[in-house]
């Protein structure tokens, strides 16, 4: 049994890592965001081998299903630079100086302190947990309970906070420019162009005292458009004749 | 089936296999029958919408190939097998290849959760009711691939649209599951499980968790409730929206943007699209039967199940386990199909929606009805379980927890009353804008013609 | 679990899976791309955080409540940082994060 979870442990060690690095190496914005969306689902599944089932189903749900669409439809809606025609790997000039920090961090720091600390790991297997049901190990009922107990002060800042960066991801990406007129029914279509007809009838008949000769403005372009309308939507109780 | 496993190998051929083998074998039978299962599900739906709507429609529908046309759908797959697959130049080939297999997988992976019958379910996840929806939400990554790969402006509008709409109506299908879940939970301690949901369901009108004099014949529904009942419309619609059936098809409006996503897709990969579209059809309707009409819960099921061998009876008989099995999954399978007829039912009635119609349905509308019914549920839980010990000891005096029919029914009439009121309240305030304007119109030109 | 896989592995993983996000972060022009690195940082300190309650303290649920707190952090994080870049992208026509230099003397 120890050879095969450290197998699945290694496979999903290299999706994550694998996928992590192919969204930094890959050159199309939208690939590394495919790449970053295999790590997620990567970590979900080591949650899953760590026993945190609850844990495992949010990442997907959050990470996989949300965060991921909005990334993707940033990533969509900011499509003029990528389509300017850059090729390469999109990193700035310095990126060897970010690569040496992140390498030192990795090698001097991380893996030093990984490696040379003893932790107090709980004995062993909790009791129960022969049959594959991890009975000791505390489950989605007692997270709830952790966050109307013991955590509920956080639990409720966490609520607002996520009210307010709703309210603030509304008010940043709203565009007031881009407000659109609401779709028209059909109805007060015809009544608005029954509108503009009169007042142009009005106008001409106006300017046709004024001037006495000018013959009327021919009604065909009206009269085809309102024929159209009487042919496509049916709507024939509404038309004026 | 773990044990059928170990008893053929270890016992029989006395091949001693290790415990991870076992365990290996059995998710592997289990999953196998699950496939053929799925694929019969694919064809007999395929070809039963398309009979109905043809009926319908006022015609025959596909009546050659075989006895009343059951094998159409064998003659389309050979057909859409030795189809050329197309893949367009512009096409980011490999997000392209990968995009229907991104969508096809998690429907397949959904089934894992799905209780065919008393004690046949795949998995009994603690979570497992959340699983489904978190996998569901996967299919939107490969729709976007989809759209994107294509490198084609309808099939990006079409995934755009798609998107939307999926994430935008899996918050009032979550939100209306959340009060089933709440008054589970309160009940078992694990109202996640599918398989409590549906444990839950015993009863007649009430479920025998609530009053536990009820006699049990497995028809305590959540229907049968007001939270239950308001839940179950709004879950039904928002699952209509999110496996894009009409009323609420506008990402595939075939008369706006040929065919969505599925534009530049031929062969067999359009064939994957197809079979995840009805493969979710079917188990959103098989989630609309198990969370609110009881699953395989039926008269009968529960009485013949107690006759076998459960952890509770090891020496029952166990041709009872199988016939409460079948009769289980005759009752789930009849439910769910009427579910579906249902569906094609409104495919035949309805017209397509607009985009902006669609939007504004789901968040003014659903999403505060949504809201208003965990509110009820939180009062029903209160009203039908608490006492003094959570700090509600006046309803104490109607009777004790668990077993008085007078708590259930304030329940039952105050959360009515506030469904009821909350519905009547938004239908109100979402009347459509122009109501008075058409009649003000109608008027001036019926004055008009006088 | 816990004696197949030892504690360091998994701290190691989650280490280097920073250090990626780290670098994506620092080095990527586009601004998603910086965004999404800070989300793999995110995600390597919530493998720590469950890491640490599986192999230390099974028993409480601490770990987990506080990488359920991270999430959401984390999701609140992405909506208002991907509103910012549309933002940024209507007033620039960029998501070049070296472009965005109004504010240079």
């Amino acid at each position: 049994m120890t050879i095969v979870i450290q197998i699945i442990f290694a496979l999903i060690a290299m999706l994550i890592l694998g996928s992590a690095l192919m969204m930094v190496l890959a050159k199309n914005v939208i690939h590394s965001a495919l790449w970053l969306i295999a790590s997620f689902f990567g970590v979900g599944a080591l949650y899953l081998l760590l026993q945190a089932e609850f844990l495992a189903v949010v990442q997907v749900l959050v990470y996989v299903g949300a965060i991921s669409i909005l990334i993707l439809f940033a990533i969509m809606l900011t499509r003029a630079a990528d389509l300017a025609g850059e090729t390469g790997r999109q990193w700035n000039n310095r990126w060897w100086l970010s690569l040496a920090v992140a390498g030192l961090l990795f090698g001097a720091l991380i893996v030093p302190t990984v490696i040379g600390e003893t932790w107090n790991v709980a004995p062993t297997e909790v009791a129960g947990a022969a049959a594959g049901q991890a009975t000791g190990i505390a489950g989605a009922a007692e997270l709830g309970r952790g966050f109307v107990y013991e955590y509920l002060l956080q639990f409720q800042v966490i609520g607002v906070l996520l009210l307010v960066a709703l309210i603030g991801a509304i008010v940043i990406a709203y565009d007031e420019t881009a407000r659109r007129r609401r779709v028209l029914t059909l109805a007060e279509e015809l009544e608005l162009k029954k509108r503009q007809e009169a007042r142009e009838a009005k106008e001409a008949k106006q300017s046709r005292k004024g001037k006495g000769e000018k013959p009327l403005p021919a009604p065909v372009p009206t009269d085809t458009l309102s024929k159209g309308n009487e042919g496509n939507e049916g709507n024939e109780g509404l038309v004026v004749r | 089936m773990y044990d059928i496993v170990e008893i053929v190998l270890n016992g029989w051929l006395g091949l001693n296999a290790p415990e991870w083998l076992l365990i290996l074998l059995r998710h592997v039978l289990v999953a196998g029958v699950l496939f053929g299962v799925v694929t019969l599900q694919f064809f007999f739906l395929t070809i039963y919408e398309r009979r109905a709507i043809a009926r319908m429609q006022d015609r025959v529908g596909p009546n050659r190939a075989g006895p009343e046309g059951v094998f159409q759908t064998v003659a389309d797959g050979i057909k859409m097998f030795t189809k050329e697959d197309i893949i367009p130049d512009a096409a980011d080939r490999w997000v392209h290849l990968l995009a229907p297999c991104v969508v096809v997988v998690p429907t397949m992976l959904m089934f894992a959760v799905i209780p065919w019958g008393p004690g046949m379910v795949p998995v009994d996840m603690d979570v497992g009711l959340l699983f489904f929806f978190a996998v569901s939400s996967i299919a939107a990554v490969g729709l976007m691939m989809a759209g994107w790969a294509s490198n084609n402006k309808f099939s990006l509008l079409g995934a755009m649209r798609a998107v939307a709409q999926m994430v935008s109506y899996e918050i009032p299908a979550v939100l209306s599951l959340l009060a089933i879940v709440m008054v589970v939970s309160t009940a078992t301690g694990s109202g996640l499980s599918i398989v409590s949901i549906i444990n839950h369901q015993a009863g007649l009108i009430i479920s025998s968790q609530e009053v536990s004099s009820v006699p049990d014949l497995g028809l305590g529904w959540f229907v049968f409730t007001p939270v239950g009942f308001l839940a179950f419309i709004c879950f039904f619609i928002a699952s209509l929206a999110e496996a894009e059936r009409p009323p609420f098809d506008i990402p595939e409006a075939e008369s706006e943007l040929v065919a969505g996503y599925m534009t530049e897709y031929s062969g067999m990969k359009f064939g994957l699209f197809y079979l995840a579209q009805f493969t979710l059809s079917f188990l959103l309707c098989a989630m609309t039967s198990i969370v609110f009409f009881g699953g395989w819960q039926g008269p009968g099921v529960s009485w013949l199940y107690n006759q076998g061998v459960t952890p509770l009876n090891p020496d029952g008989n166990a041709w009872m386990n199988v016939a409460a099995g079948v009769l289980g999954a005759f009752y789930f399978l009849l439910k769910t199909y009427i579910f579906f007829f249902v569906m094609v039912w409104l495919r035949g009635a309805f017209p397509r929606l607009r985009v902006d119609q669609l939007m504004s349905f789901g968040w003014k509308f659903l999403i505060p009805l949504t809201l208003v019914n965990v509110l009820s549920a939180a009062i029903w839980v209160m009203l039908t379980r608490w006492g003094a010990a959570q700090g509600a000891g006046f309803v104490e005096a109607l009777g004790p927890a668990n077993d008085s029919f007078a708590r259930w029914g304030l329940a039952f009439v105050l959360t009515l009353a506030i469904n009821a009121g909350a519905y009547y309240l938004l239908v109100r305030a979402n009347a459509a804008p122009g109501m008075d304007e058409y009649v003000r119109v109608d008027d001036e030109l019926e004055a008009v013609k006088a | 679990m816990t004696d197949a896989v030892p504690l360091s592995w998994v701290l190691g993983l989650s280490g280097a899976l920073f250090c990626i996000g780290l670098f994506a972060a620092l080095a990527r022009r586009n601004l998603v791309g910086v965004l999404m690195g800070v989300e793999l940082m995110l995600n390597a300190a919530i493998i720590n955080m469950v890491a640490f309650w599986r192999y230390l303290e099974p028993r409480f649920i601490t770990g987990q409540n506080f990488a359920i707190f991270i999430i959401a952090v984390a999701a609140a994080e992405a909506a208002v940082g991907l509103a910012m870049i549309i933002a940024i992208y209507r007033n620039w026509q960029t998501v070049k994060a070296d472009e965005v230099d109004s504010l240079k003397g």
